[in-house]
């Protein structure tokens, strides 16, 4: 029934005579679009869309993007809400009661030259596997409703994964090539400080490849993966997508955790070593030691909710990504802050690095994003490939599935999603 | 007190000959720790731990080559931990520094020794800075090599003296022995955001550097930030010409007046994770350097003007209130601007710390210092110069004392691949 409708959809959007998706028209500063089903402070569209009105530090200067943030819809308004004094402290930026106004800006047309799509936090709730329902798919359909209805399309940012749904995401991505708008999406990971400073060198052989962070199904799940998968991308013959997943927790992590090798059923556990070395902020494993590389036993007694994903792509390369997860309200619990990548290559040389999260209130490892998007805005153009963020949303989404089958490998015909990364790297460096 | 464990370690020191440098590079070697204090999240803690139980140096758990075999602490206040640690590791804790280093034996018994004069109760200087016994230390173990005929390595956490002439006076006492001798603090070894170097023999216009805390102790590391960058100037460092403080909303007026950049400092703000007030308020990004924010946010501010002997100007800002971290911007002659901040990881793993012991551990393998001692002296020297200067009504004091000439480490060496 979803596919039929689907692909239903499809069809309909391709046979539409839409304008081609192109650069704006660079006379004037484009005109952007906010929807978001809150704006209050630490929340992802406040750092997004502040840094659009106010500025942000880039390369040695108060950058100020070359384009307007001229309306904003906010589907949930609550006492901690800073949409209005954003409003009213930058009266360009209108604030509309629906997706379509915000678009048309009130009038019958598009009235934007680009969308941003941020859905996330807010009250929505959660299903029986964990996912929280945020509404990417449903804002993204009215969004391309005005496409629709003014034979015009725009440049659209999605927020982190597609959709906690997998069918969704598909016909997200398939709705924006068949329109042919430019459709840029995924977690700020990617292209956030690395320590150290380095990519995968392009078409190196992997051979297998450990991530890990402090766990949260879905919502941190996607950040981890999509992390890995912006490094495994770039290995010999670029990505070849999924074919299998398995999840597994409790006493099957436990046993993964001490297998000693992929083919015991675990991991190379010098990756996992590699991760955690690569940590600003590993817990302190043993009273008085302040900096001490946590035991098996140790991540067993902080992270006692520790679960794992291990992926197998189609090309051979193995992927694990082990969540190291304290139980909840475990007072001094967890193992690790950062999230981190290792990789052991065919030569054996092993390639690692953490992904550097600024720690502090300004959350600057948006601004790399927020250049993207500009990039996406004024290129019309994702800066790099999207087809990553449907891989990772469908991996998530896989991994989560498995988890709640019984920890079930399942085989993923739907993910053999095929693309090259860019060559240049995208993370931030400069 | 004379374990077994010492009884061996005199031994070994003597089937060692007398050399250490001769050594080969994959025996272990052994080395003191002499402190002040071992508390949690002291210096000696943080340090002194990665040499025992190991570090994360380029994607592994690091375990040094390295055996702490004796230690000297000067206070035990609560909370100390050495008693513990030297239980667990099996090191022995010895009453005076000629013991430590002697491992209770009647000879110089370590191949390096390590000096972290930080942390402890200390009288304060009339100018405010903390008498940590870093000269007295130091001058205790010289005595020991000179007694014992045989020098060793020296690694001195942070400044080398909050006075000038005892800076000076360990420097030239190194030379004298011909010890390597490594010092000074971790923010020129620590990573860097984004990981940008001067380029060796590059042509400065200004410098400009932000720092936050108290003085002796933050003001010290930002100052060594700000050379470990300057130093790497076409002619390299040449020492200091003279040096004024400036506090309160003077700072500002000399912006007007051109004596410093708020170009610069924009550029190096762009750089901060940390920017206070309205950012702390509702997490907006700011432009602190020109929204006149700067004022309201920065009660105490001061300008730290140093003028060096080529013509070089450069100045520290201390803005409490303004940001939490350090950053740095020069403009060089016809060419960009270049800003970093030099990024303390934070609390309790503090892994600037292991660059630093990376550093140390590097000096005592090979027996040679992977940069210049002389960068801890001359920044140490113009401290205590500038605190003079507000000590003596914020005059500008000429300095030919500190002609102290130096030419950088070709590798910079931050940051840890």
């Amino acid at each position: 029934m979803r596919l039929d409708r689907r692909q239903l959809l499809v069809a309909f959007a391709t046979a539409m005579p839409l304008l081609p998706c192109r650069a704006h028209d660079s006379s004037r500063r484009p005109r952007i679009a906010a929807v978001t089903p809150v704006y209050y402070k630490y929340s992802h569209s406040q750092h997004i869309v502040d840094r659009f009105l106010d500025g942000y530090g880039w390369e040695g200067r108060h950058h100020r993007p070359a384009m307007d943030v001229v309306s904003l819809y906010v589907e949930q308004v609550g006492a901690n809400d800073l949409s209005r004094e954003r409003a009213q402290r930058h009266p360009q930026m209108k604030i509309y009661p629906t997706i379509a106004e915000a678009l048309t800006c009130g009038t019958n047309k598009l009235a934007v030259d680009g969308v941003l799509l941020i859905g996330e936090h807010g009250r929505f709730p959660v299903n029986e596997k964990g996912q929280q329902l945020y509404p990417r798919y449903e804002y993204f359909q009215q969004i391309v409703q005005v496409f629709r209805d003014s034979d015009r399309v725009a440049p659209v940012f999605n927020d982190k994964h597609l959709s906690w749904n997998w069918n969704y995401a598909r016909e997200m991505y398939d709705t924006a090539a068949a329109m042919g708008f430019g459709l840029m999406a995924g977690s700020s990971l990617p292209v956030t400080w690395r320590q150290p400073s380095i990519d995968l060198p392009m078409g190196a052989d992997v051979e297998e490849i450990v991530g890990i962070w402090s766990g949260g199904i879905d919502g941190g799940d996607i950040h981890v993966i999509e992390a890995m998968q912006a490094i495994v991308e770039r290995r010999r013959g670029g990505e070849t997508g999924v074919r299998a997943v398995e999840a597994m927790r409790g006493e099957r992590f436990w046993s993964a955790l001490a297998a000693g090798s992929w083919d015991q059923g675990g991991w190379d556990p010098t990756l996992l070593e590699a991760c955690l070395s690569r940590s600003n902020q590993l817990n302190p494993a043993r009273p008085t030691y302040s900096h001490i590389l946590p035991t098996n036993d140790d991540i067993r007694r902080l992270a006692p909710e520790s679960y794992a994903y291990r992926f197998e792509y189609l090309d051979g390369t193995r992927a694990s990504i082990v969540q190291l997860q304290a139980a909840k309200k475990q007072e001094g619990g967890g193992i690790v802050g950062d999230c981190s990548v290792a990789a052991r290559l065919k030569n054996g040389e092993l390639f690692s690095l953490m992904f550097y999260l600024p720690y502090y209130s300004t959350r600057n490892f948006f601004s790399p994003q927020v250049h993207h998007m500009e990039s996406l805005f004024l290129t019309g153009k994702s800066p790099y490939p999207v087809e990553r963020t449907l891989l990772t949303t469908g991996m998530t989404a896989a991994g989560i599935e498995s988890l709640f089958q019984g920890e079930k490998r399942l085989d993923t015909p739907h993910l053999a999603i095929v693309y090259q990364p860019t060559r240049e790297s995208t993370f931030w460096r400069s | 007190m004379h374990s077994r464990r010492s009884f061996i370690g005199t031994l070994t020191a003597a089937a060692l000959g007398p050399a250490s440098s001769r050594a080969e590079p994959t025996e272990r070697k052994r080395i003191a720790i002499i402190t002040t204090v071992w508390t949690y999240q002291s210096h000696a803690q943080h340090m002194g731990d990665r040499f025992l139980i190991g570090y994360p140096r380029n994607g592994r758990w690091h375990k040094p080559p390295l055996d702490v075999v004796a230690l000297y602490v000067d206070q035990r206040p609560e909370g100390d931990l050495s008693g513990q640690r030297a239980r667990d590791h099996r090191f022995t804790v010895y009453p005076t520094i000629a013991e430590t280093l002697r491992c209770g034996g009647s000879r110089l018994a370590v191949d390096g020794v390590v000096i972290i004069g930080e942390h402890g109760n200390y009288p304060r200087t009339r100018k405010n800075q903390i008498q940590y016994p870093r000269f007295e230390f130091f001058q205790q173990c010289v005595k020991v090599f000179e007694q014992d005929g045989r020098c060793v390595p020296i690694f001195n956490d942070k400044h080398l003296s909050y006075d000038a002439g005892k800076a000076r006076k360990m420097v030239a006492e190194s030379k004298r022995l011909g010890f390597p001798f490594l010092a000074g603090s971790s923010l020129p070894v620590t990573w860097r955001l984004p990981p940008v170097d001067i380029p060796l023999d590059a042509e400065f216009e200004d410098a400009l550097m932000v720092g936050v805390g108290g003085s002796d102790a933050m003001d010290y590391h930002a100052l060594e930030a700000m050379q470990c960058m300057v130093e790497r100037r076409r002619g390299g460092e040449t020492g200091i010409k003279s040096v004024q403080i400036i506090d309160g909303d003077e700072v500002w007026m000399a912006a007007e007046q051109g004596r410093w950049s708020r170009r610069l400092l924009e550029a190096a703000l762009s750089r901060s994770d940390t920017l206070q007030g309205d950012t702390q308020l509702d997490s907006r990004p700011q432009d602190l350097a020109n929204n006149g924010q700067l004022p309201r946010l920065v009660p105490n501010p001061s300008a730290y003007f140093i003028e060096r002997n080529d013509g070089l100007r450069t100045t520290l800002l201390m803005l409490n209130g303004a940001v939490q971290d350090y950053t740095f911007a020069a403009q060089l002659k016809g060419g960009p601007i270049i800003s970093t901040q030099f990024f303390l990881p934070p609390q309790p793993n503090v892994t600037y710390s292991a660059c630093l012991v990376s550093a140390i551990e590097e000096m005592i393998v090979s027996g040679k210092a992977p940069y210049p001692v002389e960068r801890t002296e001359i920044v140490s020297a113009l401290l205590d110069r500038c605190l003079d200067s507000r000590a003596e009504n914020y005059r500008r004091i000429e300095t030919p004392d500190l002609d102290i000439r130096y030419l950088a480490a070709k590798e910079s060496r931050f940051g840890l691949r």
